[in-house]
């Protein structure tokens, strides 16, 4: 049975980046909604987490057939590639070397692209808004599904992951409802930030398991590779900001 | 559309494509050692958690000075 610390490091994992994940849909759906009516943005959706439900479906069952280390050691590598990526692009954001991602400049960007497209009559359905919103959705949902099954599978946790990420979308999912606006607020790069170091020490520590490393400390390793990854990156955000803003 | 959904799948694993290959490389490296029996366990782990916090300065690093040129 595995531990608390266990329990709630892919839970908590699964929330932040599931989070990232759909305040990013959220943006897409809220400025086909706005742009070009509820209805096919919501369609759109509905239609995109139906395929999702269908992958899924398929891909659910086949997790037991696998055997764990080799369940581990693709999920670990995966881990490590989108791990890494995410927190390299975090650090370069941080210090200044690449710009912010801006939702409100993603809204309106989406926005001014679906108004300028032809308009169609009321009454016949948008499919260019439509398609907008279902790709929107299925691919951060992807992502979403790829997190779950990552941080999950290796260690029999999908429950607490699916979780994680279903409080996370459907906290969004409620916030976005209310306030008809993007979350703009958010402090996406601090989340891509824990979720990249969160992500890589996952990887790390699941292909090392996979070839037979036995960590000491057991699943409390996962905790010293968050801490050294931490470390890391904040020692490059350190060394790299004051030359950056030097240089700006 | 199932193109574009594609290309963006892969970009979720590889932005810097030399931080993806050494990324690779470092697993292959070690799994060949540690399954081949030339490294023992620890010493697989050892290198798994040396060079892959190296790998990531070295592609910020890189990306960082080519940013700062302005290229």
């Amino acid at each position: 049975m595995p531990n608390l610390t266990t329990i709630i490091s892919v839970a908590g994992a699964s929330f932040a980046a599931s989070f990232v994940e759909a305040v990013e849909a959220l943006t897409i759906v809220l400025a086909v909604g706005l742009a070009r009516g509820w209805r096919p943005a919501l369609s759109g959706a509905a239609a995109a987490i139906v395929a999702l439900a269908l992958i899924v479906a398929v891909l659910g069952p086949l997790m037991s057939v696998v055997p764990i280390h080799a369940l581990q050691f693709v999920v670990g590598v995966l881990l490590l590639l989108f791990g890494q990526r995410w927190l390299r692009k975090a650090i370069l954001r941080a210090v200044g070397v690449i710009a912010l991602h801006d939702e409100d400049a993603a809204f309106a960007r989406e926005t001014r692209g679906l108004t300028e497209a032809q308009q169609r009559r009321s009454r016949e359905f948008d499919w260019i808004a439509g398609v907008t919103a279902f790709k929107a959705v299925l691919v951060e949902g992807i992502e979403v599904v790829f997190i779950v099954i990552a941080v999950g599978a290796a260690r029999g946790l999908l429950v607490f992951a699916s979780a994680g990420a279903l409080a996370a979308c459907v906290a969004v999912a409620a916030v976005g409802a209310a306030i008809h606006r993007p979350l703009a607020r958010v402090p996406e790069n601090a989340l891509k930030f824990a979720v990249g170091v969160m992500l890589s020490a996952f990887g790390l520590f699941w292909t090392g398991e996979s070839l037979g490393v036995g960590w000491p400390g057991g699943d409390a390793a996962i905790l010293a590779f968050i801490a050294l990854f931490l470390a890391v990156a904040l020692a490059l955000v350190a060394l790299l900001k004051p030359r950056a803003a030097l240089l700006a | 559309m199932i193109g574009a959904v594609i290309k963006q799948l892969i970009g979720l694993f590889v932005d810097d494509e030399l931080l993806a290959a050494t990324v690779l490389c470092v697993v292959a490296l070690v799994s060949a050692l540690a399954l081949s029996g030339l490294a023992p366990a620890w010493l697989a782990g050892l290198m798994l958690a040396l060079a892959l916090p190296a790998a990531l300065v070295a592609s910020v690093l890189r990306s960082a000075r080519r940013g700062t040129r302005g290229d």
